[in-house]
């Protein structure tokens, strides 16, 4: 007689578990829904949250301080204009930004010169945080030049020129062409004052930008306050923010010297906006935390499923041992079983969690749909939450929640497995059922 | 030839069982030693909690014995690990249930042929079989119906097609007729009876039915888990 291989008994177990699942339609119907709907949402709602986190951290690097900040080593603790860089620190810094390997992955420079200061008009005085740019390049850099409500950004050629937040337009009863005096701490450690005039204002939507932020053409800034060459801060944009880690490296790397000498310090936008980074860790946990609960779910189902249907057939498992099954492939049917229900379900699952992300990835999911005009505005560490969330589609991403659905649907039939491989043969086949 | 003759005998020696049923201990089986030669239609006949069906489970590797020790062929069971008795009932044992215990989520066809499938015979060969098995017990046309649209009669009839197909060297019958009208026993006997004389196939039936003890050519009667007494009738 023809000795069985093991690839027919394979077969033999997986058509039986195929069938098996067909039996009873209805059950394994309920099961599946849940199955699929519950892949689709994870992979739905992780796109969101991957989404979510990557739109606060664009915002917040675009309208703070970067990606990547090179800065001195006391600025960020500071903000005092004596803790700059010198105009060799940032000679080398763009240099080293320019070096092959770096210039393609970076996709926007800012240098800024910051300082806390005054501004007044006619109508009194009010505390601000003036920033000195270059116009163009902080416009490819911010999107603060996007929220103008009045007027318009600063230009390349222009000289006494303001872009004021529309808070502290409201508070020193500005107009669009208006003058306001700026008065601030100079490199010399005097006072100085600058007359400025309002060429544009802009709503951020964060009370403590509109409120307090000015810009200024950098060049006017360094005059008024007798700093040359030299900037606050270097703030740098990459692609992808996977890439913050290589760049900090390579940064470090190149700038050695003034870093060690305690000239400058090279941070990754984790260390520079700690709050921020906070943020998405404890959302990615919240997520992480529903993502645990919804598998605990899921995985009571496949449980459920598997286990009422190998209680249900003592008798057939009886049977297909005494017809030459080994109570290990009697366990592999089951087995089978709770994994073809699981794969099928999570394909379906993630197919229609890539199409809901699809679906949203043009216009974005709109929030204010859920949470009305709470979430309009939010400002969660210094940034302005977008009630627009565009999700994130990532195949790393996907391939992982298949992979944890997969490891799921092992988890939870091993258990119904293990049942079924331990049957009394003899009295399995007295069960009624 | 003795030798083929001895590789398809049973022996038991001294074979018993005993379950525990909560505190109390049931001895189902109790010292048989019993020879069933190659070839022979024989009966185990008694009473409901005679030990029959308790033996016919411990000859066919279902169970295993508390003491003593049992042969198919020259394969003794009782110490034999899963696979290896696995592989034995697949390859030289049939069974036949009171309860027929097709598989529900297979056609009359693919249950009869699904210890050859696990056996490895090919599917023209599995096809050939079970169709001159079929042709045999009048279930032609009837391949393709799951058991769940087959009469008693017609579900017992697969369950011996399915018992002999796979050509093991014993086939274990318990109560086979219990759930059948007289008339489907009978052709159901006639059918076991010819597939014995034809090619050679050992039959033990836990019975009983008088129908069936009538028909066998040996009948060991058995008693409160031992050997009662033995008959070979005309």
């Amino acid at each position: 007689m023809t000795r069985p291989d093991s690839s027919s008994h394979i077969g033999v177990i997986l058509a039986l578990a195929l069938r098996n699942l067909r039996r009873q339609v209805r059950r394994t119907a309920l099961t599946a829904t849940a199955l699929i709907l519950g892949a689709g949402l994870l992979v739905f709602s992780n796109a969101i949250g991957d989404g979510t986190h990557e739109q606060w951290i664009d915002d917040g690097v675009r309208n703070g301080s970067g990606h990547v900040t090179i800065e001195h080593p006391a600025f960020r603790m500071s903000q005092k204009l004596e803790d700059r860089l010198g105009a060799e620190v940032r000679a080398a810094t763009v240099a080293a930004l320019a070096t092959e390997g770096l210039v393609d992955r970076v996709t926007g420079v800012s240098e800024q010169l910051t300082i806390s200061g005054m501004a007044s008009s006619a109508a009194g005085a009010r505390p601000a945080q003036i920033l000195g740019v270059n116009p163009e390049a902080e416009a490819a850099f911010t999107t603060i030049d996007e929220q103008v409500i009045e007027g318009r950004y600063l230009k390349s050629d222009d000289r006494l020129a303001a872009y004021v937040g529309v808070g502290l337009m409201d508070q020193l009863d500005l107009r669009l062409g208006s003058r306001l005096v700026l008065t601030g701490q100079d490199a010399e450690q005097e006072i100085a004052g600058q007359l400025v005039r309002v060429v544009g204002v802009f709503r951020n939507g964060a009370p403590s930008v509109d409120q307090r932020v000015i810009h200024i053409p950098l060049g006017i800034a360094a005059e008024w306050l007798g700093t040359g060459d030299d900037v606050s801060n270097i703030a740098v944009m990459v692609a992808d923010s996977t890439e913050v880690s290589g760049l900090v490296s390579r940064l470090r790397e190149a700038l050695a010297g003034p870093v060690d000498a305690g000239l400058a310090t090279v941070l990754g936008w984790r260390e520079a906006m700690p709050a921020l980074a906070a943020m998405v860790v404890v959302d990615e946990y919240g997520n992480y935390f529903v993502f645990g609960i919804l598998f605990i779910i899921i995985g009571f189902g496949i449980v459920n499923t598997v286990l009422m249907s190998v209680l249900h057939r003592q008798r057939e498992f009886g049977v297909l041992q005494a017809l030459g099954l080994t109570p290990r492939q009697t366990g592999a049917v089951v087995f089978a079983e709770g994994l073809l229900l699981t794969a099928v379900s999570t394909l379906v699952g993630v197919g229609l969690g890539v199409g809901m992300t699809w679906y949203f990835f043009g216009d974005g999911l709109d929030m204010t749909a859920l949470a009305g005009d709470a979430m309009a505005n939010v400002d969660l560490a210094g940034v302005v939450m977008d009630p627009i969330v565009v999700p994130m589609f990532s195949v790393v991403r996907t391939v992982q929640m298949l992979g944890w659905m997969m490891l799921l649907g092992v988890l939870a039939s091993v258990y119904p497995a293990v049942r079924a491989t331990r049957i009394d043969v003899c009295e399995s086949m007295k069960f009624d059922r | 030839m003795p030798s083929e003759d001895t590789r398809r005998a049973v022996r038991t020696e001294n074979l018993s069982k005993i379950y525990r049923q909560e505190a109390e201990e049931v001895q189902a089986v109790r010292d048989v030693s019993l020879t069933i030669q190659p070839g022979e239609f024989a009966a185990l006949a008694g009473p409901s909690g005679s030990g029959k069906t308790t033996l016919l489970n411990l000859i066919g590797g279902l169970t295993r014995p508390t003491h003593g020790q049992v042969w198919v062929g020259d394969q003794e069971l009782s110490e034999l690990p899963n696979r290896a008795l696995a592989r034995l009932r697949l390859d030289q044992v049939g069974f036949v249930f009171q309860a027929y215990n097709l598989l529900p989520v297979l056609t009359a066809r693919e249950n009869a042929e699904f210890p050859m499938l696990l056996q490895g015979v090919s599917a023209p060969e599995r096809t050939r079989r079970v169709d001159e098995l079929f042709a045999r017990t009048g279930m032609e046309g009837l391949e393709d119906r799951r058991p769940g649209k087959l009469s008693g009669g017609q579900q017992q009839r697969v369950a011996v097609v399915r018992a002999v197909a796979s050509r093991p060297a014993l086939v274990l019958a318990d109560e086979p007729t219990a759930n059948l009208d007289s008339a489907s026993s009978d052709a159901l006997l006639d059918l076991m009876d010819d597939l014995n004389r034809e090619l050679g196939v050992t039959f033990v039936f836990a019975t009983h039915d008088a129908r069936v003890m009538d028909r066998c050519r040996r009948l060991v009667r058995m008693m409160d888990g031992g050997v009662d007494s033995e008959e070979t009738p005309a």
